[in-house]
């Protein structure tokens, strides 16, 4: 949502601006904000995966317990690991939303991913 | 290692049972599960854990399993992996690639090369079929330096649920070490390969699928084969049904797969073959859109086998992280005290797919220590 409005804000600016330089604004726009993105998601894809260490002695704690003379360490599973704990064991990774790839700019998304799409120049 | 001095590890629930008893018997250590579905009408470990369990029992030796009356918790402490030429049945309700997965991941680090065969459901609409591992776990392994002659998964039967009756066989060479990799660059995608396979229903079901799925794949690339396979007799298992599986190749030998199965006889709506072709062709490009150099079924085979390789870097790109894989990130954080480097990378051209993740480990040196025993 936060995204979607700054996005409406930038629109409102550029229209302000004079024509010759709307595009290079754009570009450099687009830039900040897809090296702020990755700037974003870098860490928190780590921090999803591994948690925090305060998460982590919280959910020992509390399960503690549950376990009689301490033999066994409980490791750590977040909320979200708990609910799926009788969840179906499957390797798969589903295609949640599928793309409409009957979509010319669907399509487009990984023409260059073939050998017939465009070679960078180094290769 | 030694099992009876290592700590024991305790989860609760039935989800990631495979990749908890396969962590745990490359660890050494010890293992205990509560609550499997403790809280359901038809509370314990079904019928195909129960047929894992045991065919976790068969190929190591000395391991001690305890189950209580109800079946709602589960004590494993692991023996040596043994190996050796093995047959199991595995349980209809699932796969056999649910069991073939977990074989993959342990076979390089048997004492005795294992050669195993599997009696079951070769493809279903559940668990990766066995065409696919073929096709895509194999060729990883390979670039692990587990390879040679022996290295072979053979479909002997097909067989579809509900009844099965299909079998193959596995086996796999054993290695010392691993080799670290640094697979950072799939490469350009040069050609697509298949197989349209039908049991017990009319031949020309597998010709419908391929042409449906050529009408897709060929406004990308003019480089598409699809094998037709139509077993026949008892080869053809116990059940009708039809589906195919697609891969990916890239210049690089990156193979990313997608595969769709009929539902199983009596249960739900009748699919038309043209549907499923298409259907899997679209199912292939989402899979290239998420791309990567390993495809997302075989994440966790190739995090795992970077974290047991040598004491050297090891880098794979891959695409977004599948649900399971994280969860087999944070076993392996547990039984290995090892930690992945992620970072996230936002394609630098425009029509590259999705965001891809760069994952980045030392080996711990896991070494067969079946292997050092003259």
């Amino acid at each position: 949502l936060r995204e979607e409005e700054e996005y409406e804000e930038k629109i409102d600016l550029s229209a302000d601006t004079t024509g010759a330089l709307k595009w290079k604004e754009d570009l450099t726009q687009k830039a900040a904000e897809a090296f702020l993105r990755q700037q974003r998601s870098t860490p928190n894809l780590r921090k999803l995966v591994y948690g925090t260490a305060v998460e982590d002695e919280d959910q020992e704690s509390e399960d503690a317990d549950d376990e009689l003379g301490g033999l066994f360490r409980v490791s750590r599973p977040d909320k979200a690991s708990k609910q799926k704990a009788n969840a179906l064991d499957c390797s798969k990774f589903l295609v949640e939303k599928p793309q409409d790839w009957d979509l010319e700019e669907v399509m487009s998304s990984i023409r260059d991913c073939f050998v017939t799409g465009k070679w960078e120049d180094d290769k | 290692g030694a099992a009876g001095e290592a700590q024991c590890l305790s989860y609760t629930g039935c989800n990631f049972l495979r990749q908890r008893l396969v962590l745990a018997t490359l660890s050494g250590r010890p293992l205990k599960i509560r609550k499997i579905r403790s809280k359901e009408e038809d509370p314990g470990l079904r019928d195909f854990e129960a047929s894992f369990i045991r065919l976790i029992d068969k190929v190591t030796n000395g391991s001690r399993i305890e189950i209580n009356q109800t079946g709602t918790t589960l004590y494993y402490q692991p023996g040596l992996l043994y190996g050796g030429s093995l047959e199991h049945d595995c349980s209809p309700s699932r796969g056999i690639g649910y069991y073939l997965e977990s074989l993959l991941c342990l076979a390089p680090f048997m004492k005795h090369s294992l050669k195993i065969v599997l009696r079951g459901v070769t493809n279903d609409q559940v668990d990766p079929s066995v065409d696919v591992l073929k096709a895509t776990a194999l060729p990883l392994l390979k670039k692990f330096g587990i390879d040679g002659e022996s290295l072979e998964i053979k479909i002997n039967r097909r067989g579809m649920p509900p009844k099965g009756g299909g079998e193959i066989l596995f086996s796999c060479p054993v290695r010392k070490v691993l080799q670290p990799v640094q697979f950072t660059d799939p490469g350009k995608i040069k050609r697509i390969r298949g197989t349209a396979y039908s049991v017990r229903v009319s031949p020309q079901m597998a010709n419908r699928m391929v042409e449906s799925a050529r009408s897709i794949l060929n406004k990308f690339l003019p480089d598409i084969y699809i094998y037709t396979d139509h077993m026949k007799g008892v080869n053809s298992g116990k059940s009708p049904g039809f589906g195919m599986c697609l891969t990916a190749e890239t210049i690089n030998g990156t193979i990313l797969s997608a595969e769709l199965a009929s539902n199983p006889q009596g249960q739900g709506a009748v699919v038309l073959p043209e549907e499923l072709g298409q259907n899997c062709a679209k199912l292939l490009l989402e899979e290239i859109y998420r791309g990567g150099c390993v495809d997302s079924t075989n994440q966790s085979l190739a995090l795992l086998l970077m974290t047991l390789g040598q004491r050297d870097v090891s880098k794979v790109l891959l695409g977004p992280l599948s649900p399971y894989t994280i969860e087999f990130l944070r076993h392996l954080r547990s039984f290995f005290q090892i930690m992945f480097k992620i970072e996230t990378k936002t394609a630098e051209e425009e029509h590259m797919g999705g965001e891809k993740v760069l994952m980045t480990c030392v080996g711990i040196g896991f070494c067969n220590l079946s292997k050092t025993i003259r």
